[in-house]
């Protein structure tokens, strides 16, 4: 068991960077998901870790011991890959103890090493199969058992479950948090999936373009994100996103203007603004009451109806223009578009003329230059306490947190 | 977590689940019929359904001439081995009054200046080596230029093609002045040396093909598992290349096998000859005596023909996945 740190880490190919002055600090026993769209580094990230790539620059410190030129076999790592990586001439069996017969452990000690492991992920009875004939969740149970086998410091998994199916892909993340549990060895987990990372994971750190963006407990992530991008990516659906100008009384956008008082947020040298306002914070105005400080009425026509079940997305058009040639993601950032989640209980058509609010304790102001979060909720402070001590809280949680450039 | 739903269990057959809902699940033992179902059908219909159609019977044609023409050397071969010489030289192909023997194989095994037994020996004594030796060094050379990057990677692998691409009497004149040199004109040492070296161009090319179809993956794991780049040759790569590594035994063994010219050029001594040098020198005297050169060639062929045939599995495997990539 150890902390992992890295320091000013720059992983450089020829002509790329995929890794750009990341700093991180992961605590002993912890459980750190490193998320990010295909090719923001994270991988690369986890390689440094591992041993398998040597950074630019930068230190890895595993424990106190400085890593960062050891090979992979004496940084006291163990990995699990995304193409699980059985060696398919060995039994179960060998394949669990190739690390420990390397090592030349006496073979005492490998079988009991080897049966606890295959305790632990439930793969009694398997150790004479081959790899060919298990089913991909037992292939991974290999690969975990493998792993674990050598009693690791560090755990690293390089997006894990990405080939197993939806059903088990599920059911194997209460296996690894299970795991985590009965091990309380540090994880290091990568994954483009964020629902893993946010169900799974102590900390989440989100990276992009091989820069850390933040590093904070998943809810912070989703509540108090530190920038526009963690802001868009965290969430799904992706957060509203409108761009503004500032006046005295609020903000002013295409189609809708937000009111609050721009001298309690600090707004100085900031020319233009973007809000943020995830689905869930948008109500019908008929349904007020419950919204603790809501903003003043816009009026909009529903476009498109997503039923999910358990909630209903809304597409909303402010000067009645569709959406329906956008993708999701045009339309969180399109000004004349907002999209709503609504209780499936709701009565809602499309093509309908609605009243709405936005909870203003749930909109979040952003730098639009630099991306950087200003405030999360434009509530009145003085009217209300306890929502803008949270994103105060946040506010700090994300300095300290946030290793940005 | 209930015991019918955990997806890593494996399910026993006809208790599987599914069954209630669709119907289309596993059958129990007891369920499965005698016979399997057939379907009606009357005996128009089968023949009508049996007869290939025209394109068909066309494909068929030249499939068989182009496999009579590539067998009938080879039964003209067999059958003069077998039948004594005045009835070869009427033609094989006339069966009337056929007489059956072994008594070329005996000659030829015997033969008094070049015994098919002794060229037998010592063509063994040459291929074994030439073939073990060309798989390891092969193995060796092909990993470096699948995996490692290093300074004029490209340059000698075009190097490596190059020779590949030259005809063997180019390289003979330079090799016959070294092996005179070095002393080892005229010994099976220099003649495996100059086949291991001619042989390794392709065997290089061939297992680095095929080594990049190994996912990477598992060697990063077996890194981190603490394996050396020696042991992952070893316990990984080499285990896992069997399949072209089989390949490669059962074409360079073939090749230096039958390899008529490096020995014509590297070999004086009589009582050294290998096989393929010894045929030419049973045609006799008077009279070319086809049935001893016929049982000879049998003989020399039928060792490379049965390793094939033993290895023959693997061989496919090798050769679809080296050239695959």
């Amino acid at each position: 068991m150890a902390r992992v740190t890295l320091e000013h880490v720059t992983k450089r190919y020829e002509d790329i960077v995929a890794v750009d002055d990341m700093n991180l600090e992961i605590e002993d026993g912890e459980f750190v998901c490193l998320v990010g769209p295909s090719g923001c580094g994270k991988s690369t990230t986890m390689e440094t870790i591992a041993g398998l790539t040597k950074p630019t620059e930068g230190t890895v410190r595993i424990g106190d011991a400085d890593v960062t030129t050891l090979p992979p076999k004496d940084r006291g790592v163990s990995m699990v890959f995304q193409n699980i990586a059985l060696f398919p001439h060995m039994d179960v069996y060998d394949n669990i103890s190739f690390g420990l017969r390397l090592r030349d452990y006496d073979k005492e000690e490998i079988d009991r090493r080897v049966d606890r492991a295959a305790d632990i992920v439930q793969l009694e009875g398997m150790l004479d199969r081959e790899p060919n004939e298990l089913s991909g969740g037992q292939q991974q149970r290999v690969a975990i058992a493998r792993a674990i086998v050598r009693e690791p410091a560090v755990f690293l998994m390089d997006e894990p479950l990405a080939n197993l199916d939806a059903k088990l892909r599920v059911h194997m993340r209460t296996e690894l948090q299970r795991l985590h549990k009965q091990l309380d060895t540090t994880i290091i987990y990568v994954t483009h999936d964020q629902a893993e990372a946010m169900t799974m994971s102590d900390r989440i750190a989100v990276i992009n373009d091989g820069r850390l963006q933040q590093i904070a407990p998943p809810l912070t992530c989703y509540n108090e994100p530190a920038n526009l991008f963690v802001a868009g990516f965290i969430g799904s659906p992706s957060m509203n996103f409108v761009n503004g100008d500032l006046a005295n009384d609020g903000l002013r956008t295409d189609h809708y203007d937000l009111e609050f008082d721009p001298a309690a947020f600090p707004l100085e040298g900031i020319d233009e603004v973007t809000a943020g306002i995830r689905p869930e914070d948008i109500y019908l105005e008929r349904n007020t009451e419950s919204v603790v400080d809501p903003s003043a009425t816009i009026e909009a026509t529903t476009d498109v109806l997503e039923p999910m079940g358990d909630e209903i997305f809304v597409y909303l058009s402010l000067d009645g223009s569709s959406a329906e040639m956008m993708t999701s993601d045009e339309a969180s950032t399109a000004s004349n578009q907002l999209l709503m989640s609504v209780d499936p209980d709701e009565t809602i058509e499309a093509d309908q003329q609605v009243s709405i609010v936005l909870d203003r304790s749930k909109v979040h102001l952003f730098d639009a230059a630099s991306g950087e979060a200003i405030t999360h909720g434009v509530a009145d402070e003085s009217v209300h306490e306890a929502p803008t001590a949270d994103a105060e809280g946040g506010a700090t949680e994300v300095e300290s947190g946030g290793q940005r450039d | 977590m209930s015991d019918s739903d955990d997806p890593f269990e494996p399910r026993r057959p006809g208790t599987d689940p599914e069954r209630e809902s669709d119907g289309r699940g596993y059958l129990s033992v007891d369920e499965i019929p005698e016979t399997a179902p057939a379907r009606e059908l009357d005996w128009a219909t089968r023949l009508a359904n049996a007869t290939p159609s025209l394109p068909r019977l066309l494909k068929y044609a030249i499939a068989i001439t182009v496999a009579v023409l590539w067998i009938v050397p080879f039964l003209g071969l067999f059958m003069a081995s077998l039948r004594p010489l005045n009835e070869i030289i009427q033609g094989w192909w006339h069966l009337e009054g056929m007489t059956l023997t072994l008594e070329n194989y005996q000659q030829a095994w015997t033969y008094r200046t070049a015994p098919m037994r002794r060229a037998l020996i010592n063509t063994l004594i040459v291929t074994v080596p030439a073939v073990l030796v060309v798989m390891l060094l092969g193995a060796m050379a092909a990993y470096p230029f699948a995996r490692f990057e290093f300074p004029l990677k490209t340059t000698l692998f075009f190097l490596i093609l190059l020779v590949m691409a030259a005809p063997p009497e180019l390289v003979a004149m330079g090799n016959y002045n070294t092996l005179r040199e070095v002393g080892l004109f005229d010994t099976y040492m220099g003649l495996i040396l100059v086949h291991i070296g001619w042989g390794l161009g392709w065997v290089v090319l061939f297992l680095r093909n095929y080594l990049l179809g190994i996912p990477k993956e598992l060697e990063e794991a077996a890194r981190i598992d603490g394996a050396s780049r020696y042991q992952i040759f070893r316990t990984i790569i080499l285990p896992l290349s069997t399949p072209a590594l089989v390949s490669v035994a059962v074409i360079q063994f073939t090749w230096v096998w039958n390899a008529f010219f490096f020995p014509l050029v590297f070999m004086r001594s009589p009582e050294l000859y290998l096989a393929p040098q010894v045929l030419p020198l049973m045609r006799g005297r008077i009279q070319v005596e086809w049935g001893l050169v016929a049982a000879g060639s049998v003989m020399t062929m039928i060792v490379p023909v049965l390793l094939f045939l033993t290895l023959e599995r693997y061989y496919k495997q090798g050769m679809v996945a080296a050239v695959t990539d």
